[in-house]
């Protein structure tokens, strides 16, 4: 029972409507988690439920064994909301040490600048004056402020450009190297694969797949093996075999879609069909994904 | 503790650096206790009575204003810009996050009384005993209690440009029916039947008695008393409301 953070059987409901459904998982120390899936999967619901920003209809949520609105899970958690929060009136370099205030071991203030990469000027700038990047950088460091074992983002790098967005995943890593657990929403797929150790893909409220990236990415994405060959030459001998998924010629190429990539060329060489330039490929991921939002879409 | 001081700190620092509150709750009344105590002729009987009530009128018209729109627009902002949600999964306690604002705000109430005051002192020579200075602040201090409930129920809209708007209306509407821009006595007979029942008027009254030579009325007490429970439930009930979605 060290799981830092638990859900048993969660469901939100909002006016009659199911948004998050049955989800139950639990996070161990140090793990770092991505909860991947489209708009409207239930992401932030389920962040907000951990956070215990809103009560869940059914189920029980809990963080280092306790209630998320205790003053003990306070105390390590931090985190960075998807809707920028800033407080009007106050500079930078105020709010971060009002912030750190509320915390009995926070990091220093020059800890938080190195790590988020905030700059002079934007500590002496007010809130309510900073743009886009450097509210985000500002979140950041709030987030980091208590110096917190749990930390959770919101769909942390909406807003990011691409250099903020790299320097942010380059922390988070050395915060996961740390040993901090980590939980983050995230509507990319590539974010999650680079960044996380396991991804939770959400889909109409629910968990769909639980697993490290390969193991998502082997789920939701075809493997084929594609090959020229004279186009008089018949294709049947292949079709015998069933661990072929489906045949299709594109481009004057072959392309056979499998899970067993090996063994569709074992029979490609055995039945002798006079393949050239074969390639087995992993269709793209982003591709698949999308297809998975989509279908998502439709059945709503 | 510390935290809470430091919230304090930052609550008075975010209103002083608050144009609006700079304006409306010092420039204005003192803008207008110069104009209606030196340029317009109000042919008061007795000038000095005159410059003291009208500086009990423009001092409670600040704080009043500060109360319930600095205070209530600044709620709905923290809300809408997702502060306090944030604040909400810090350690910070809910208790200790509204003492601080409530301590803040009673000292820049205490920082508008003493200014106002002293323009008074300067610009008529208004002249009261220690006692009366210290009373009548303390009185005004204290008295905004109602207006701080009103400013928080205020602070429950959902969005800004309403909250801004609506109390803006509500500050001029109890000013005026209250007497603080023109004493009720000039008023017409309905008017100052209905404003002898306004919070601002028992408010305000308090603090006129007090540079008269007198204390403040118990109906006056009691009043306010009554207006603070009401807003205070009216809050309670919408919060309970809103939260149940």
């Amino acid at each position: 029972m060290n799981d830092v953070v638990c859900l048993r059987n969660v469901t939100k409901s909002f006016h009659q409507r199911l948004v998050v459904d049955d989800v139950s998982f639990s996070l161990k120390a140090g793990e770092v988690v991505a909860i991947l899936g489209p708009n409207g999967a239930g992401k932030t619901t389920t962040i907000s439920m951990i956070l215990g920003l809103i009560k869940p209809t059914d189920g029980e949520v809990l963080l280092f064994n306790r209630q998320p609105h205790e003053k003990q899970v306070r105390e390590r958690i931090g985190t960075m909301l998807q809707e920028v929060s800033v407080i009007p009136g106050l500079k930078v370099r105020e709010i971060l040490e009002l912030i750190r205030s509320y915390y009995a071991q926070p990091l220093s203030t020059d800890e938080l600048i190195n790590l988020t990469g905030l700059t002079d000027q934007d500590l002496k700038t007010r809130a309510e004056k900073l743009s886009g990047g450097q509210k985000r950088r500002l979140s950041f460091a709030l987030a980091l402020a208590g110096n917190p074992e749990l930390i959770i983002f919101d769909e942390p790098t909406v807003g990011m450009d691409i250099t903020s967005r790299n320097r942010f995943w380059e922390t988070v890593r050395m915060l996961a190297a740390q040993g901090k657990s980590i939980i983050f929403s995230t509507h990319y797929l590539q974010e999650a694969d680079d960044a996380a150790g396991r991804i939770l893909l959400f889909n109409g409220g629910k968990i769909v797949a639980d697993g490290t990236p390969e193991q998502i990415k082997a789920r939701i994405s075809k493997q084929t093996v594609s090959f020229s060959i004279d186009p008089d030459v018949s294709l049947e001998k292949l079709y015998l075999h069933d661990e072929i998924k489906d045949i299709y010629r594109k481009n004057n190429r072959v392309y056979v879609q499998s899970d067993h990539t090996d063994r569709i060329l074992e029979f490609i060489f055995q039945e002798k069909i006079g393949a050239r330039d074969i390639l087995v490929e992993r269709g793209k991921l982003d591709d698949a994904f999308q297809q998975l939002t989509s279908s998502n879409k439709e059945a709503i | 503790m510390r935290a809470f001081q430091m919230q304090c700190r930052a609550e008075i620092i975010r209103v002083t650096r608050n144009r609006y509150f700079v304006f409306w709750s010092l420039l204005m009344p003192i803008l207008f206790y110069y104009i209606f105590t030196n340029v317009v002729n109000t042919h008061a009987p007795d000038q000095a009575a005159w410059q003291a009530h009208y500086l009990m009128s423009m001092t409670a018209f600040s704080v009043m204003g500060s109360s319930i729109m600095t205070l209530g627009i600044r709620l709905v902002q923290e809300r809408t810009q997702g502060w306090s949600a944030f604040i909400r999964i810090t350690p910070l306690s809910d208790r200790i996050y509204f003492a601080a604002q409530m301590a803040g705000q009673s000292f820049i109430h205490l920082l508008s009384i003493t200014i106002i005051f002293i323009a008074g002192a300067l610009i008529n020579g208004v002249s009261l005993t220690a006692l009366e200075w210290l009373l009548s602040g303390l009185w005004i201090l204290i008295g905004s209690f109602p207006f701080l409930a009103l400013g928080t129920l205020i602070g429950l809209m959902k969005k800004v440009e309403t909250a801004a708007g609506v109390s803006n209306v509500l500050y001029m509407v109890l000013a005026v029916a209250g007497g603080m821009w023109m004493p009720l006595e000039v008023m017409p007979k309905t008017m100052q039947t209905i404003g002898k029942w306004m919070p601002s008027y028992n408010f305000g009254n308090g603090a006129w008695e007090i540079v008269r030579g007198g204390t403040p009325n118990w109906n006056n007490i009691l009043i306010l008393i009554a207006y603070s429970a009401l807003f205070m439930l009216l809050s309670k009930y919408i919060r309970r409301k809103q939260e149940a979605v």
